[in-house]
């Protein structure tokens, strides 16, 4: 399973971006929940990160702060693990 | 990282695709611009919430502040345990007397120089938490109160050390109370400029300092001591304000001859509002003398005095500040500042 994060927006306006592919049965779990929630709210806030998190292809987005447990876990650690 | 987890294949920031999109290798160059199109395809619109109405405060309270900030402890909890409220005394957190007295510095910019009660004009209290969730490298403003990351330990260090970042976020609040300028494209950089605006005065007014003294600078002191940068936008000179081997360098223009097309962060609300903020600049030291009074009155008359459509754009937003000039001063020196101005950096004003 390959997982993508991208991370836009925020007060800097800098984006950073990490991609790793992933054995670790509990994140390989985590994606799937995270994919099986779909988009998240993608209404944003003022200098809020927004995220598209894309697992095999297929690409789900949310923002700060309305992120759901799954999606923070993930994000968090992809952006870790593949910076 | 360990071997049984997950194994990393590839990282590639994004400024280094703007890199290789300029690359003289024809292939790379082609390769890096297809990711970045693609990039830009994933938009996302924002839309800010209403402005909700304005608690009632008891007589007596008109004109003085009411903080609140609250600690996240590292957790994403908004908007946490309260650990000092309005009138207490000073805590051991560093972090949270900073962030009290930005509250108080903004606070007290709106009140004293325009007679605007708090960030709604009618005496909203003012929410703030910190520490909120681990190394978290951002600040933002979240419909109804403001939010402070620990920094990442890495880029940023403590968003509450500079006190136009908190008043760049709480005058995101100001604005949804105002102008309601929606958080995309042109209006959404405008949305951030008048931010930086009455963050860098916040600031300005906090020192005493005069147009001339002032830096101009947005998070002078954010950067961890490993960037290679002073601040993350420079309204006296967009796009120098760092330049860094692995954040590259910063992408604000300073003129419409520049203005950068992009989908990604919200139409590039952070970056084209080098433009806008570049012409106040301009304004604020052609006229002289403390950039609060005029430059800034200016600019506060345009955000409340009703004329702005929520998807205002820059030639819009100009010809609103070359209309409230002239409502204010009439044909003096003022308007030929702001006209000079829009000018420079090559927005029209009619």
């Amino acid at each position: 399973m390959r997982i993508r994060v991208r991370r836009t927006g925020g007060f800097a306006g800098i984006e950073r971006s990490a991609e790793v592919a992933v054995t670790d049965p509990e994140l390989e779990a985590l994606a799937a929940t995270v994919l099986a929630d779909g988009d998240g709210d993608v209404r944003g806030v003022p200098d809020g990160f927004s995220y598209e998190i894309t697992v095999d292809g297929r690409t789900v987005r949310c923002c700060d702060p309305r992120l759901t447990d799954a999606q923070r876990t993930l994000v968090t650690r992809v952006l870790k693990e593949g910076a | 990282m360990t071997p049984q987890t997950s194994a990393f294949c590839s990282i590639v920031p994004p400024h280094l695709l703007e890199h290789l999109a300029r690359s003289s290798n024809p292939a790379v160059a082609a390769a890096a611009r297809r990711t970045l199109v693609a990039d830009a395809a994933a938009r996302t619109f924002r839309v800010l919430p209403l402005p909700g109405a304005a608690p009632t405060l008891a007589p007596g309270d008109a004109g003085k502040p009411h903080r609140t900030v609250h600690d996240c402890a590292r957790g994403t909890d908004l908007p946490g345990t309260k650990v000092r409220g309005e009138g207490e005394e000073a805590v051991a957190d560093a972090t949270v007397n900073r962030a009290y007295a930005g509250l108080g510095a903004t606070f007290d910019l709106f009140l004293n120089a325009y007679g605007h009660d708090s960030i709604d004009g009618s005496g909203l209290p003012l929410i703030a938490s910190v520490h909120y969730d681990e190394n978290y490298g951002n600040a933002f403003w979240n419909g109804e109160q403001m939010v402070f990351g620990d920094g990442d330990d890495e880029i940023f260090l403590d968003f509450t050390l500079p006190v136009d970042v908190i008043g760049h976020e709480l005058a995101h609040g100001f604005t949804q109370y105002t102008a309601n300028l929606e958080y995309f494209s042109q209006s959404g950089a405008l949305n951030e400029s008048v931010s930086d605006v009455f963050g860098s005065l916040v600031k300005q007014y906090a020192l005493d300092q005069s147009a001339e003294q002032a830096d101009w600078l947005i998070g002078e002191g954010l950067f961890h001591p490993n960037v290679e940068g002073t601040a993350l936008r420079s309204m006296k000179a967009p796009g120098t304000a760092y330049d860094d081997d692995v954040l590259g360098k910063d992408p604000q223009p300073g003129h419409m001859d520049d203005y950068v097309r992009t989908g990604r962060d919200n139409g590039g609300v952070h970056i084209n509002s080098g433009i806008p903020n570049h012409a106040f600049y301009l304004v604020a030291t052609e006229l002289g003398g403390k950039a609060w009074e005029r430059a800034g009155q200016i600019w506060y008359d345009v955000m409340t005095g009703g004329t702005l459509a929520p998807e205002t754009r820059f030639d819009e937003f100009a010809a609103a500040t070359v209309a409230a000039t002239r409502a204010r001063y009439g044909e003096g020196e003022e308007i030929q500042a702001v006209l000079k101005a829009w000018t420079a950096v090559g927005v029209p004003t009619d």
